[in-house]
C-alpha cells in the first residue's frame, strides 16, 4: 500500500486574518513494509501531515494517493481509507469512552463491520499484543487504569483495525521509561510483521534506532528526507531547525575529536557499540 | 468543522476602536441598540449606515467578516422580512391572492423589520470583534459593581463568565480532536437515522466530559495555589482609563443620536 503526497499544502483558518501555513508543497512516496520517523520543531506541521494520510484534513492544495485512491477526491470511500490506515493520536488515552477495555478495543471493529466472533478475536490478538492479560483487563473501566495502561488500551483499540499502515504522533510522550521501551517495542514488532510505520517523534535516539528513512519537517516544509545516516550527518543543519542528534552521535564527535579512531555514521547504541569493542581489540562481552 | 462560529469572535487588532476603554463601548452600545429602536424611517437607517461603515473603517475590520455575522442568523431575517408582509393589515392594498394580500405599509414595515435586525447584529458583532471577551467581561463587572449593594456576587458571576469564555476555544478545539480520533477509528457522526446519530454521540460526549471535569478541577486547583479567595481586596493589573479615543466616541455616538432624534421629530 504505497503512500504518496503531491504538493500537499495545507491552509488553517484561509481568509482570516487567523490565516496560518502548516504545511507546504510537500513531496514524498512511501514504500510497503517501511518505517519512517518524522521529526520537527514543535509547529512544524508533522501533526497536520499526518491527518491528511487517512483523510481526517483534506489538503487546500495537491493532494495525497494512498494504495490509488485519492484523498482529495469526494468519491473516495473513506471507511477503505481508515481500514488501511490506522492513526493513533497524541495522547490517545483521551478518546476512551467505553464501560470496559473490551468494549472499548472493539469499536474500531465493530465499525468495520466485523461480525461477533472476529472483533471478540481481534480485541484478545490487539490485547496480547499491547500486554494487557485478559482475564484481569477485560471487564475493567479504561477509567480505573494508569496512565500508561490507558494508553496502552487506546493503541490496542487501532491495532484491532488491522491496519496495512499505523501511523503514531508522538506515543512515548509523557511515558516513564519502562512505559515509553514497552510501547517501541511494541511498534517495533508491528513492523516486523511486514506492516509500514510512520512515526512523529521528539526523540532522535528512538527515531535513529528505528526508522528506515527520515522526514524533516520545519515550517510546515519537508525540508530533508533520507536514511538516518543521510540526515544525522548534517549536524549543523539540524541545528538551524532547533533540532538535535541522537545523544551516541555527539559522543561519537566527541570521543573521535580527542583521537579515538571511531567510525563515521554512529547513532545508535547497538552502532556504538560495536565500534567501541572492536576499538578494544574486538573483546566480545556476553 | 466548527470554524464558521463569528458572532462573539475576537479580532486582534490596534485601531482606535479596538484601543477604547471596554467600559464606555459597552455603553456606547445600548445607547446604538436604543437608537435602532428609536429609528422611523429610511433616513434615520441611512444615519445608522454611516455610523457603523464609518466606525467599521475605523477598526479596520473587513466588510466581509461583519457580514458573516448575519449569515447564521439570515433565514430568520428572511422569514420575518415574508411574515410581515403577508400579515401586516394596512390601507393600501398593492396586490391581493387568494387569502394573500399585500399593503404598501405592509413592504415597508417589513423592510424596517429586517433592517432592524440586520443593524442590531452588525452593530453587536462590531462590538465582539473589537474588544476581547476578557474586556467584556471586566467591563460589565465594574459597570455593575453598584449591584454589590444588594448582595449580588457581581465578582463571581463576572469570574465564572471569564471562565466559561476562556475555554469555549479550548472546548472546541478538543472536540475537534476528539471528532478526529473517533472517526479515525471508523466512528460515523454524519449518517443514519436520528437515533443511530445520537448513539453515534456517546464516544463524543463521554471523552469531552470526562476531560472538561479534570480541567474544572485542575483550574479550581491552581487558582487555590495561587491563594484565589474571590473578590474582596482584590487589584487589578490592568486599569481601564478613560481617554481622548473615547471623548470622540462619545462625541460621534452624541452627534449620532441628535441627527436620529431630529429625524424622528421632523
Ligand atoms: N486546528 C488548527 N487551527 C489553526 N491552526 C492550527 C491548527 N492546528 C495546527 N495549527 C497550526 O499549524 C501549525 C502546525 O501545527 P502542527 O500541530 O501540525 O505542528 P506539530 O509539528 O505537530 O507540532 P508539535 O510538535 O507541537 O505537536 C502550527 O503553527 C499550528 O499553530
Ligand atoms: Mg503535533
Amino acid at each position: 500500500m504505497p503512500v504518496e503526497a503531491r504538493e500537499l499544502t495545507h491552509t488553517y483558518n484561509a481568509d482570516s486574518p487567523f490565516e496560518s501555513t502548516a504545511l507546504d508543497k510537500v513531496n514524498f512516496k512511501i514504500q510497503d513494509g517501511e518505517f519512517i520517523g518524522i521529526i520537527g520543531h514543535t509547529g512544524s506541521g508533522k501533526s497536520t501531515l499526518i491527518q491528511h494520510l487517512n483523510g481526517l484534513l483534506k489538503p487546500t492544495g495537491g493532494t495525497v494517493i494512498v494504495n490509488g485512491m485519492d484523498l482529495a477526491d469526494k468519491s473516495t470511500n473513506m471507511k477503505e481509507v481508515r481500514r488501511t490506515i490506522g492513526l493513533v493520536f497524541q495522547y490517545p488515552e483521551y478518546q476512551l469512552f467505553e464501560e470496559t477495555v473490551e468494549k472499548d478495543i472493539a469499536f474500531g471493529p465493530k465499525n468495520l463491520g466485523l461480525d461477533e466472533k472476529k472483533i471478540a478475536a481481534r480485541v484478545r490478538d490487539a490485547m496480547r499484543l499491547v500486554d494487557l492479560d485478559y482475564a484481569q483487563f477485560a471487564n475493567k473501566s479504561p477509567f480505573e487504569l494508569s496512565g500508561g495502561q490507558k494508553r496502552r488500551v487506546a493503541i490496542a483499540g487501532v491495532l484491532a483495525m488491522e491496519p496495512d499502515i499505523l501511523i503514531l504522533d508522538e506515543p512515548t510522550a509523557g511515558l516513564d521509561p519502562y512505559g515509553r521501551d514497552y510501547i517501541l517495542s511494541l511498534v517495533e514488532n508491528w513492523h516486523k510483521l511486514g506492516r509500514t510505520i510512520l512515526m512523529v517523534s521528539h526523540s532522535m535516539d528512538d527515531v535513529a534506532r528505528f526508522a528506515d528513512r527520515i522526514f524533516v519537517m520545519n515550517h510546515g516544509r519537508l525540508e530533508m528526507q533520507g536514511t538516518p545516516d543521510e540526515v544525522f550527518d548534517q549536524e549543523e543543519r539540524l541545528r538551524a531547525m532547533g533540532l538535535d542528534v541522537p545523544a551516541v552521535t555527539t559522543l561519537a564527535g566527541e570521543l573521535s575529536r580527542r583521537g579515538f579512531d571511531l567510525p563515521r555514521h554512529i547513532h545508535t547504541m547497538d552502532e556504538m557499540e560495536r565500534a567501541l569493542l572492536s576499538l578494544l581489540g574486538g573483546k566480545e562481552h556476553a | 468543522m466548527l470554524k464558521d462560529i463569528t458572532l462573539g469572535q475576537f479580532f486582534p487588532g490596534n485601531s482606535a476602536v479596538h484601543r477604547m476603554d471596554p467600559r464606555v463601548k459597552l455603553m456606547l452600545m445600548v445607547v446604538y441598540i436604543a437608537l435602532v429602536f428609536l429609528v422611523k424611517g429610511f433616513l434615520g437607517y441611512a444615519i445608522l449606515a454611516a455610523f457603523i461603515a464609518g466606525t467599521a473603517f475605523l477598526s479596520r475590520i473587513k466588510p466581509k467578516f461583519l457580514l458573516r455575522s448575519v449569515k447564521p442568523v439570515l433565514f430568520i431575517v428572511v422569514m420575518t422580512f415574508v411574515l410581515n408582509i403577508f400579515f401586516y393589515r394596512g390601507e393600501e392594498l398593492l396586490f391581493q391572492w387568494w387569502i394573500i394580500r399585500v399593503y404598501k405599509e405592509g413592504i415597508r414595515f417589513a423592510v424596517f423589520m429586517a433592517l432592524r435586525l440586520v443593524f442590531l447584529l452588525v452593530g453587536t458583532s462590531l462590538l465582539t470583534l473589537t474588544t476581547s471577551p476578557m474586556a467584556l467581561t471586566d467591563a460589565l463587572e465594574r459597570l455593575l459593581k453598584p449591584l454589590n449593594a444588594i448582595r449580588f456576587p457581581v465578582h463571581e458571576m463576572a469570574m465564572m463568565m471569564t471562565i466559561a469564555l476562556r475555554f469555549i476555544p479550548t472546548l472546541l478545539e478538543e472536540t475537534d480532536k476528539i471528532i478526529k480520533a473517533q472517526t479515525a477509528r471508523g466512528a460515523d457522526f454524519d449518517t443514519g437515522n436520528l437515533l443511530q446519530r445520537a448513539k453515534a454521540m456517546v464516544p463524543l460526549l463521554v471523552p469531552l466530559f470526562v476531560s472538561a471535569f479534570r480541567r474544572a478541577d485542575e483550574l479550581a486547583m491552581a487558582m487555590e495555589a495561587r491563594c484565589y479567595h474571590g473578590g474582596t481586596n482584590r487589584t487589578r493589573m490592568k486599569q481601564l482609563h478613560v481617554t481622548g479615543i473615547d471623548y470622540a466616541g462619545i462625541a460621534v455616538v452624541a452627534v449620532t443620536t441628535g441627527l436620529v432624534l431630529l429625524e424622528r421629530l421632523l
